[in-house]
């Protein structure tokens, strides 16, 4: 009798190769058998096959312990469990690129035997790249180890049917096996692996709990879930870098003072950005595809006005830096090196702190009063602030003498301006102005005007609402683009619109006129106008605005105020400067100069100024003391993820069937009148945060457990933040995963 | 005639196929059919088998399978399905009314361990619990006895005499899963061999009947009388159905049992299935060695051949009984019917149980070398012994 034991992995066609050695040799009249040792086999797990033969009938039913010859049909197989019971003088094939010889150390005992039959399958297109099928390869080159001829193989091939590419594989698998013969005498082996009598196994009692030993379900599986994060979008647009889906998490379980902690970790102004931020994280929210962006300005804003956290620095450093300018950049950045234990210094030139956040935003849509809150905050910190000097180049020399670090986070002061002929004197000012000498109490009224303002950005929007509240007869924006190029924040352009501001789209000013009149030279005011048409983009992306020919018409009006952008001031620095973030400044001296904020990126919004000034302030830490600063955005993993993605994960990777819809929340608008005549904050904030369970948590678990609650098995818990799969029990259904409507849970293949 | 190497469940799932096909001449074939580990590839090759008349209904439960087969049966239909373990546990209310209705139903039992804890392995508990039932029962030793048994069942089944649902059973993995040579009878031969079922009490439209209806005590009695005596010819009748099958496939399946080199043996071992042929080998070099053992392989369970096996077993003052089973409370099942056969008849004989292989554990000749060694120490019977567990004495003394 001839046994023959095979070793492979599941898939692999172990099974099959043991039946066509057997109906080979029953093709010459011999007795067979041919079996696997089947069990909780899936694709890739090791697995033997058995085949014996014989002239007399066989009665031995056993698995093979002593076998004659052993085939292994994977190389990774190999180990000493491959040689348990090998009978001396027998041989082992392997399938594998190397040479016998080179094997003949690890086998001394036994003719070692190999073929490349991956490489032969491979070549005849059998099975797939990744599992190819390697039997019929070594069907041949068994017939070959066996003193065969090759015909009683083909044979056995034909018999069951394999034609074509498996008659190849064989016929080139006998050519080219080699085989090497033993070093040395074969000794007695070890690891016989013919079993004695069993002993006594644990008590099913004590067992009870499903810890018998044995086979458990997760052994079958192919697949496991396990957990990924995904960076949502709104993350990943924030200017400011707020870990938005994080503080919303916070929010919609009640906690709003986590909320507010989340957000002070990247910016000391959420009450502020609350009202007034652009938001790109709701344009870019995937909450749009089904009912509408989750309104994280009001939430913010909530998180802002109702948390209360008491932010300890760290201690005290010796190093002291100096700001200059207290806009949200500087404020920003004194915030942050005031929490590392740095000495700040803010100097600002004007009377009060606060920079364009005080002068250029109305009282309407930041009362004073959130603004000094905010304040208190970065000055609790010890920040110290000297208001009323305006640092000029010599100046700005003398800080870096005194200082470990400057920043220099001025702004834009350089107001764009538009000539526009006689009269211009009395009837045109700048918005930024306009808007200062109102919020500064300097008793100004537009009564009965009809007014003009020049832009499209927010301080026209700005401008145009507050002429409305000073009692002006009439207010129109004229702007050379359209509604789509305006840079004003999208809701302000509907509230101005509402409170019944007109808007000229595609109209630029040329001169002011006063029409002659007969009895002397206060005749009625116009702005002559022409219409333009949008052409070829320019470097800012956006489509120029083209003159239309003999498109000339006027406006009535008596006060025009220009809101046309800023541009910075440089003269503070020597000729030449390269003016960017994060870049050193005045590279002469030894102390480290930076500038940041918009006189550094232009971004103009007040969020991108905060992450400006949070940026730089790391980079200084980082510079000044060699720590390595992890930013917000590499903390927000709250807990054990097997995968981590950096990419941002958009609305088609989520199971929108799986989220119910829920109207947007935007709170209570005071009424028109009240807007027409007073400076009355117009938005009441919401009156909670449920707005915040809107939030999908995009790529990122929220502890929602809807994938325990549907795990059929009951293998998935949840302990603590983590999500903990007993892979023992767990037979990779995937329903967790076809449950998680945020792509966290994931299958893995084994 | 084909010789094939193929699988048990291949053989088993051809010969009740072909077997179904012979009945197109008289009302058909018809099943249904339930999966379940490791017999699902018996009832997988018979729902794809072309039946010229017939029909094949897979179902939700392995109790609707029988069902089916009952209502199919009793219309006169060749009946048949398979199953395994807790399936054969699910469906064991209809296997009941398949033998109080003495319908010629034949099913394949590929016995596998009963669970909990699940173990897909060999044991016969599961078909050895439907001992009471008014079903033949008989045992396969390898690929070739699947499909002549199988066959045989059939006409043993039909034949007006008999009228008993018969259980064909085989090992899990080590014969259903197992390839080796298998002479598989052409279609003809077995409609030679098994001429269209005429059922006598068969159902039919133009004379409406009820089947099962409330009976008395004396009617119950005779019932069971009938089924007795009906059992009591089995021996005889299957003895017959070897024979005829000899005369049309050139071969003759065993009988009730074999009894192996018995003769002047004073120590025999009684086995079934695949453990006998494995003991068969350790006997074999045994007597080689000069020792005076023999074998007796068990092919019919139900009716128990108790006389064949007193005669087996004359000479005999050792017995070894191999249980690859266990009755909870009691020991093995074949054991307990061995000791019944003897009582009465000899109280010179110590006639031991031994617990091997259970839950699919590999019985190696080892294994009944150990057996043999406690037996020929014995000075008298004991509990069952756990024979694969070291130091494995059971209960009793």
């Amino acid at each position: 009798m001839v046994e023959i034991r095979i070793h492979g992995r599941g898939g692999q066609g172990g099974v099959t190769l043991a039946k066509l050695l057997a109906t080979s040799r029953f093709l010459k009249g011999q007795s067979v058998q041919a079996f696997g040792l089947y069990a909780a086999e899936r694709s890739g797990a090791p697995v033997q096959a058995y085949c014996r033969f014989d002239d007399e009938e066989i009665t031995n039913r056993n698995l093979i312990y002593e076998p004659d010859h052993v085939v292994v049909l994977d190389p990774t197989l190999v180990g000493p469990a491959i040689l348990g019971g090998l009978k001396a003088g027998g041989w082992i094939l392997l399938n594998t690129i190397a040479t016998p010889e080179s094997l003949s150390a690890e086998f001394p005992e036994n003719r070692v035997a190999t073929v490349d039959a991956t490489a032969i399958a491979r070549g005849h297109g059998l099975g797939t790249r990744s599992v190819p099928i390697v039997n019929t390869a070594l069907a041949g080159a068994v017939a070959k180890l066996l003193d065969l001829p090759l015909e009683e193989i083909l044979a056995a091939l034909d018999h069951l049917g394999f034609g074509g590419g498996n008659v190849d594989a064989a016929r080139d698998a006998y050519r080219l096996v080699a085989e090497h013969g033993p070093q040395r005498e074969a000794g007695s082996r070890d690891g016989d692996a013919r079993p004695g009598a069993i002993g006594r196994g644990p008590s099913f009692l004590a067992g009870a709990g499903g810890d018998l030993p044995g086979i458990k379900t997760g052994q079958w599986a192919n697949e496991q879930p396990k957990r990924q994060q995904y960076v949502p979008p709104c993350n990943h647009v924030c200017p400011a870098g707020n870990d938005v889906q994080g503080f919303l998490h916070a929010l919609a379980e009640h906690r709003v003072d986590d909320a507010l902690e989340i957000l002070l970790r990247t910016s000391p102004f959420p009450a502020t950005c609350g009202r007034v931020c652009p938001a790109p994280c709701m344009a870019s929210c995937n909450r749009i595809q089904l009912d509408g962006a989750v309104n994280v300005r009001e939430l913010e804003r909530y998180a802002g006005d109702k948390g209360e956290v008491k932010l300890v620095p760290a201690e005290r450093r010796e190093e002291r830096v100096a700001v200059v300018g207290s806009g949200p950049a500087g404020l920003a950045a004194a915030y942050h090196l005031a929490l590392y234990g740095y000495g700040v210094t803010l100097y600002e030139a004007g009377s009060e702190l606060g920079g364009l956040l005080r002068t250029g935003i109305p009282e309407f849509r930041l009362p004073a009063a959130v603004l000094d809150r905010e304040l208190d905050r970065v000055l609790d910190l010890g920040v110290e602030a000297v208001t009323g000097v305006f640092i000029n180049r010599e100046r700005l020399l003398e800080l870096a003498r005194n200082h470990d670090a400057v920043l220099v986070a001025t702004g834009l002061q350089e107001l764009r301006a538009l000539r526009l002929g006689v009269g211009e004197v009395e009837m045109v000012s700048q918005g930024i102005d306009f808007l200062d000498q109102v919020r500064s109490g300097v008793p100004i009224r537009v009564d009965g005007e009809d007014v003009v303002v020049v832009g499209g950005g927010n301080t026209a929007m700005d401008a145009a609402r507050t002429a409305l509240r000073l009692g002006a007869a009439s207010v129109r924006v004229v702007y050379r683009r359209t509604r789509k190029e305006m840079p004003a924040i999208a809701e302000e352009i509907e509230e101005a619109l509402e409170e019944g501001v007109e808007i000229d789209f595609l109209t630029q000013p040329v001169a002011v006129q006063r029409m002659a009149q007969a009895d002397g030279d206060t005749g009625e005011q116009h702005l002559a106008c022409r219409r333009m048409e949008l052409g070829e983009p320019d470097s800012s992306g956006r489509r120029r605005p083209v003159e239309v020919p003999d498109s000339e018409f006027s406006l009535p009006c008596h006060r025009v105020i220009l809101a046309l952008g800023q541009s910075p001031d440089l003269s503070v620095f020597p000729e030449g400067t390269e003016v960017r973030e994060g870049a050193e400044l005045l590279g002469l001296l030894e102390t480290p100069v930076y500038a940041v904020g918009d006189l550094a990126t232009n971004d103009g919004t007040v969020a991108a100024a905060l992450g400006s000034g949070r940026r730089v302030a790391m980079h200084i830490h980082q510079t000044l003391t060699g720590e390595v600063v992890v930013s917000g955005e590499q903390t927000r993993v709250r807990s054990d993820v097997d995968v981590w993605h950096d990419e941002v994960i958009r609305d088609e990777a989520l199971r929108m069937h799986l989220f119910e819809r829920r109207p947007v929340e935007s709170g209570e608008v005071i009424g028109l009148e009240r807007r027409h005549t007073t400076f009355d904050e117009i938005h009441a904030g919401l009156p909670s945060a449920g707005e915040a369970k809107r939030c999908l948590s995009c790529g990122v678990c929220n502890e929602c457990d809807i994938c325990v609650t549907y795990c059929p098995e009951g293998v998935l818990k949840r302990v603590g933040h983590d999500l903990v799969f007993d892979y023992g029990y767990c037979k990779g259904c995937g329903i967790c995963v076809t449950e998680c409507p945020r792509n966290v849970v994931f299958m893995s293949h084994l | 005639m084909p010789v094939e190497v193929v699988t048990g469940n291949h053989a088993a799932g051809y010969a009740l196929a072909v077997a179904g096909e012979a009945n197109r001449f008289g009302r058909g074939a018809a099943c249904g059919i339930y999966p379940i580990t490791p017999q699902t590839e018996i009832v997988e090759r018979v729902a794809a088998f072309p039946f010229t008349k017939g029909r094949v209904v897979p179902v939700e439960s392995e109790h609707s399978a029988m069902g089916v087969s009952i209502g199919a049966s009793l219309t006169g239909a060749r009946a048949f399905t398979a199953s395994s373990s807790n399936g054969l546990a699910y469906m064991v209310e209809n296997i009941m009314t398949a033998g109080f209705y003495r319908l010629p139903i034949v099913m394949v039992a590929v016995n596998r361990t009963l669970g909990p804890p699940w173990n897909i392995w060999a044991d016969q508990g599961d078909s050895l619990m439907l001992r009471d039932f008014p079903w033949v029962q008989l045992y396969c030793a390898n690929n070739q006895e699947v499909a002549d048994l199988t066959i045989l069942a059939f006409r043993l089944a039909e034949d007006h005499r008999i009228l008993l649902p018969t259980l064909v059973c085989l090992d899990a993995f080590i014969i259903s899963h197992t390839q080796g040579e298998t002479d598989l009878p052409e279609q003809e031969a077995v409609d030679r061999y098994l001429p269209p079922l005429d059922l006598p009490h068969r159902m039919r439209h133009d004379d409406p009947k009820t089947l099962g209806g409330l009976i008395w005590p004396d009617v119950t009695t005779s019932l069971r009388m009938e089924i007795h005596e009906a059992m009591q010819r089995v021996p005889e009748v299957y003895d017959e159905c070897r024979e005829a099958f000899r005369e049309v496939f050139g071969r003759e399946p065993g009988a009730a049992l074999d009894a192996y080199e018995t003769t002047d043996a004073d120590t025999v071992l009684v086995a079934s299935a695949t453990v006998a042929t494995t003991a068969r080998e350790v006997v074999k070099r045994r007597r080689a060695a000069g020792e005076k053992i023999g074998l007796v392989k068990m092919r019919m369970f139900r009716p128990f051949p108790e006389a064949a096996l007193r005669e087996a077993c004359a000479s005999a003052t050792r017995i070894g009984v191999l249980d690859r089973d266990y009755a909870a409370g009691l020991g093995g099942v074949w054991w307990q019917d061995s000791r019944a056969a003897f009582q009465g008849h000899r109280d010179d004989v110590i006639l031991q149980d031994y617990l091997v292989g259970i839950g699919g554990g590999d019985v190696t000749p080892e294994t009944v070398d150990r057996v043999l060694e406690d037996l020929a120490g014995r000075d008298r019977a004991g509990g069952p012994v756990w024979a694969d567990v070291g130091n494995g004495k059971g209960g009793g003394a």
